[in-house]
């Protein structure tokens, strides 16, 4: 009897459960995300020709002569790649200070692909990205779609007179955007070998070390397609700028092994740093500043940049202005800010990437100005001396580094671009 | 389970006949109205884009669309990635099968044993999925990391080789969707043993049915649509699921969801990412249609 009494009431109705749950209603609403999503696209699909077309004045000197300064400048960069102090940026500090633009600085750029990606259905939907500079990379098809699709605004030459006084032949007027058209170099870098020199006693000097079965489980290879392909081809002895397609599939068949052997530990965009400072890879891809940066901090002194004897693949990140950009005038304003060789030699100083404006050298080994007070206060964190940056090849390159290492290969169509990713992406992206 | 047998009026004649049987005929269709567009708005049309966008080729640069009728992308992206398909039907399958063993029991213990503590003990059971599924995802990929406390603990003891890790294994994402679908499965088979007449229990024991005779005969064959359904629950949205893959997984055991996530995302291959996206659709409303085979649609509803 008391059995039949609890069946009267069995605590909780079981249909609340159920609804607690709520599996039928969720899936359907799910779906009818995923439904609001597809008409949204299907949408865009129609109307992206015709609301995506840019202003056809835009960029040209009267319509320059027509925007004005609002003090504020939204700027979206990569991580790590800036002079930071206690939490605080001295070179954007002092910008601020001497031209009242505030800045909001957010890195916010952890590849490519993905942020476009991002920031794509703003600029085809005619609205603006939220960004007055954006950081793309020279050797990612992103940045030529860009240019391409009139989705940069056309810099004001006529301020850029730090940027042509100061610009080093790197970067200036480069075969990604002759005549400097749409970007201005932030800084380069190159992609090379990073490894933690406790636990790799011979490392040698060749890429070979990625594929060493010795490190298996250990090794950090890039999630970037570019990177990847790379340097496959580089470790079976072929020059990416000269490369075929056969090149090709024989690079990614040898990475294909790499990763069946067991040997990747994982593909990584920028959080390939954090994997190797904190021992899930020993071995990894690297960007050469970031190693600099991770040996400025004592835990890390152990990790070494190597570049190895196949070359190191050299690449330029740009700042561009997307169109409808809020503030370009206050952009064009910090762009050629940090054209000047003090605001370089702070940032160098401290981050330790190809510098753009080679005069920046003896900024850094003779600092006079508000630049010496910055450098001053980052040295009680770096320790390090002025010279160390100054006189190191991997951030004023000698012209014999820069003629040593090798160039991407640039895409010519589409249809090449897609049959690299059919390639590499599902090595990527493998089971 | 009675269903409501419509009565013919004997006086209905002539014209009102006729009227009153067109009425007849269309009052199923009219009361369903707003379900069939209901699905039709939410399920049907998405998933009409979703096949159409299979076939388009896309621009990667501008994002623009173009139907081409590409019918080649389907079968060009399955063969690319077949082997994340696999991945992801072992590792949903894996995980369905830890949670059944161990909902199974918890389940039957609060239905039976729970007395009037039952809904404290569901709400126990639910506790930990009160926090947002990315933030537990994350939490165990700090506890498992290779230099967290619990590794580094047992490496220290030398209770493992220094080499051992968890993240980035088949293991830890199977772990991880185990853990995440555990509800989704426990409920749905609650809700079958809670409704299983006890009377039916004391008959099979005064027929001299022992235990595990009246388990075996009785409960399990009267649990199985629960067990169906916390299989269907819990095997779908797996199999499907990326977020475990991504924080948890490494290299070696990239699931299908994750793919699909990078062409959508990442490599802008909408249409790629559309094909696949349809055969994983597909696979999953074949394990809807055998379930409604085998049980009968009735028993979707009354648990799903």
């Amino acid at each position: 009897m008391s059995k039949n009494e609890e069946m009267a009431n069995p605590g909780i109705d079981p249909s609340f459960w159920r609804g607690m749950t709520q599996p039928r209603i969720s899936r359907r609403q799910a779906l009818g995300y995923a439904g609001a999503g597809a008409l949204s696209t299907l949408l865009w699909d129609t109307m992206a020709g015709a609301s995506s077309l840019p202003n056809a004045s835009m960029g040209t000197k009267s319509w320059w002569a027509k925007q004005k300064l609002h003090h504020t400048v939204n700027f979206a960069n990569w991580p790590y790649y800036i002079d930071v102090l206690k939490g605080k940026h001295p070179s954007l500090e002092h910008f601020t200070s001497t031209t009242g633009i505030a800045v909001n600085y957010s890195e916010v750029i952890q590849d490519n692909a993905s942020f476009y990606q991002k920031i794509r259905p703003s600029l085809a939907a005619g609205q603006s990205t939220g960004y007055d500079i954006i950081v793309m990379t020279s050797n990612n098809p992103q940045l030529g779609y860009l240019i391409e699709l009139g989705w940069l605004v056309p810099l004001d030459h006529a301020m850029m007179t730090n940027y042509e006084k100061n610009a080093g032949p790197l970067i200036k007027s480069p075969s990604w955007d002759p005549g400097n058209k749409y970007t201005m170099a932030w800084q380069s870098g190159w992609t090379a070998v990073g490894y933690n020199s406790k636990l790799v006693k011979s490392p040698g000097n060749s890429v070979d070390i990625l594929f060493s079965k010795k490190y298996a489980g250990r090794v950090g290879m890039m999630s970037d397609v570019n990177e990847l392909g790379s340097v496959g081809l580089l470790a079976i002895g072929v020059e990416p700028a000269t490369s075929t397609e056969k090149d090709w599939s024989k690079a990614a068949t040898k990475l294909q092994l790499q990763k069946s052997d067991g040997i990747v530990a994982g593909y990584y965009d920028q959080s390939y740093i954090e994997h190797l400072k904190n021992g899930d890879t020993v071995v990894s891809q690297v960007w050469s500043g970031d190693i600099f940066q991770a040996d400025l901090n004592s835990k890390y002194k152990d990790l070494v940049l190597m570049i190895p004897q196949e070359g190191a693949m050299l690449w330029t990140d740009n700042m561009c202005i997307p169109i409808h950009a809020a503030n370009p005038k206050d952009a064009m304003t910090i762009m050629d800010y940090y054209y000047g060789p003090q605001a370089q030699a702070v940032v160098e100083y401290y981050n330790d990437y190809i510098c753009p404006v080679p005069s920046a050298k003896q900024a850094l080994l003779h600092p006079s100005g508000w630049e010496a007070t910055a450098l001053r206060s980052l040295k009680t964190e770096i320790g390090l001396a002025y010279s160390v940056t100054a006189d190191s090849s991997i951030v004023f390159p000698t012209p014999q580094r820069v003629k040593e290492s090798k160039n991407y290969y640039q895409f010519k169509s589409q249809e090449e671009i897609n049959a690299w990713n059919a390639l590499f992406l599902p090595i990527i992206q493998g089971a | 389970m009675e269903r409501s047998v419509p009565t013919h009026h004997p006086r209905s004649i002539g014209r009102s006949h006729s009227r009153a049987k067109w009425g007849k005929r269309l009052s199923p269709y009219l009361l369903s109205l707003p379900a069939g567009l209901w699905l039709l708005l939410l399920f049907l049309v998405p998933l009409f884009i979703m096949l159409s966008m299979s076939l388009k080729t896309c621009s990667p640069a501008s994002g623009q669309c173009y139907m081409t009728w590409n019918w080649g992308e389907l079968p060009h992206q399955v063969s690319l990635y077949r082997a994340q398909f696999y991945t992801s039907l072992l590792f949903a399958a894996c995980a369905t099968l830890i949670d059944l063993v161990i909902s199974f029991p918890i389940a039957y213990w609060i239905a039976f044993y729970g007395g009037r503590r039952k809904n404290f003990f569901l709400i126990m059971l639910l506790v930990p999925f009160f926090v947002s599924f990315i933030i537990r995802t994350l939490v165990w990929e700090f506890i498992l990391s290779n230099n967290g406390f619990v590794l580094s603990f047992l490496r220290n003891s030398h209770l493992v080789s220094a080499n051992f890790h968890v993240l980035g294994t088949g293991f830890a994402v199977i772990a991880g969707l185990a853990y995440n679908y555990l509800p989704f499965t426990a409920l749905p088979l609650y809700v079958a043993i809670e409704r299983i007449d006890r009377r039916v229990l004391d008959a099979a024991h005064d027929l001299y049915a022992n235990r595990r005779a009246a388990f075996m005969r009785v409960i399990l064959p009267l649990a199985v649509p629960g067990i169906f359904a916390a299989f269907l629950l819990t095997f779908i949205p797996a199999f499907g699921d990326y977020v475990n893959q991504e924080i948890l997984g490494g290299t070696a055991n990239t699931m299908i969801g994750t793919v699909i996530q990078n062409q959508f995302l990442i490599n802008s291959d909408y249409a790629g990412g559309a094909s696949l996206s349809v055969v994983l659709l597909a696979v999953s409303l074949i394990g809807i249609w055998a379930y409604a085979r085998v049980l009968g649609s009735r028993a979707i509803e009354e648990y799903i």
